[in-house]
């Protein structure tokens, strides 16, 4: 359990977790900003996805 | 066969043939990682149901007292934060796929079904906290769903309420959901591409 404090600790030092929230804020659009974060990080992980291939799946055109 | 156990052992048998419910390859079409996500979900939610069971067991408070508590408290908080991004990346991908094409209506349903169950399973859980996030959430939850007419048996205010339907009702809806939905896919298999006459057209297609 001490390496996980230590890595809370780290993590912590960091990331200021003690302040005011950030908001984006445009119009009647307003979400906080790790929310943002993890909707972008979705849209590029599908992207992602799309292009690269599963495990263990063959090239397609070289089954002989 | 008269019996039902033998008429249940034929339709299971009839639908769900054992190559067919534990097959040993995957179609030549799967090559996208974007075919993982459904996998990647059930694994999350693997992790969801052991550790929200060792909470379940010791008690809601028992994050707030003990350092390993927190520390599964934590394990269940992420699991569900991955099973939401990766359910939604598989629901994005299946729906881009048209994955109900092919009389897989029944596969798509059962997945958009779990997905709506889903919300108000994590909704309950964050009111489970018993922190002033919880009481936040609760008070602020409260005023929609009274106007949606449900107050009157789903109380965000109400713990022991909130805590039953997050321990009991929701997760036996998922997991009976996603058993269901997994069942589905392995007796319809997993959705083909579109065909590329439909996808771009005769002209390209004829090449």
């Amino acid at each position: 359990m001490a390496l996980v404090r230590e890595i809370f600790l780290m993590v912590s030092s960091i990331i200021n977790l003690n302040g005011t929230p950030h908001y984006v804020h445009w119009h009647f659009f307003l979400m906080s900003v790790p929310n943002v974060v993890v909707i972008v990080l979705m849209f590029v992980v599908f992207g992602a996805a799309l292009f690269l291939r599963a495990p263990g799946s063959k090239r397609p055109g070289r089954h002989k | 066969m008269s019996s039902w156990t033998g008429k249940v052992r034929e339709f299971g048998l009839r639908n769900l043939p054992p190559e067919r419910l534990f097959p040993d390859s995957q179609p030549a079409y799967m090559t996208s990682a974007i075919y993982l996500f459904g996998a990647l979900t059930i694994g999350s939610l693997v992790v969801i149901i052991a550790s929200g069971s060792i909470l379940a067991l010791k008690g809601p408070a028992w994050w707030h007292v003990q350092s390993i508590g927190h520390f599964f408290n934590s394990i269940h908080l992420w699991s569900v934060e991955l099973f939401f991004f990766f359910m939604v990346i598989h629901l994005w991908g299946k729906f881009w796929m048209a994955a109900w094409r092919g009389g897989r209506a029944r596969v798509w349903i059962t997945g958009a079904v779990t997905f709506i169950i889903a919300i108000p399973c994590a909704f309950t859980g964050y009111v489970s906290q018993q922190n002033f996030d919880s009481q936040w959430i609760a008070t602020q939850g409260k005023d929609g769903l009274n106007s949606l007419g449900v107050g009157a048996f789903f109380n965000p205010l109400n713990f022991g309420q909130m805590y039953s339907f997050h321990v009991l009702l929701f997760p036996v809806l998922v997991i009976g959901l996603v058993s269901l939905h997994i069942l589905l896919v392995r007796r319809h298999g997993i959705v083909p591409p579109i065909p590329l006459a439909d996808s771009v057209g005769p002209v390209t297609a004829k090449r």
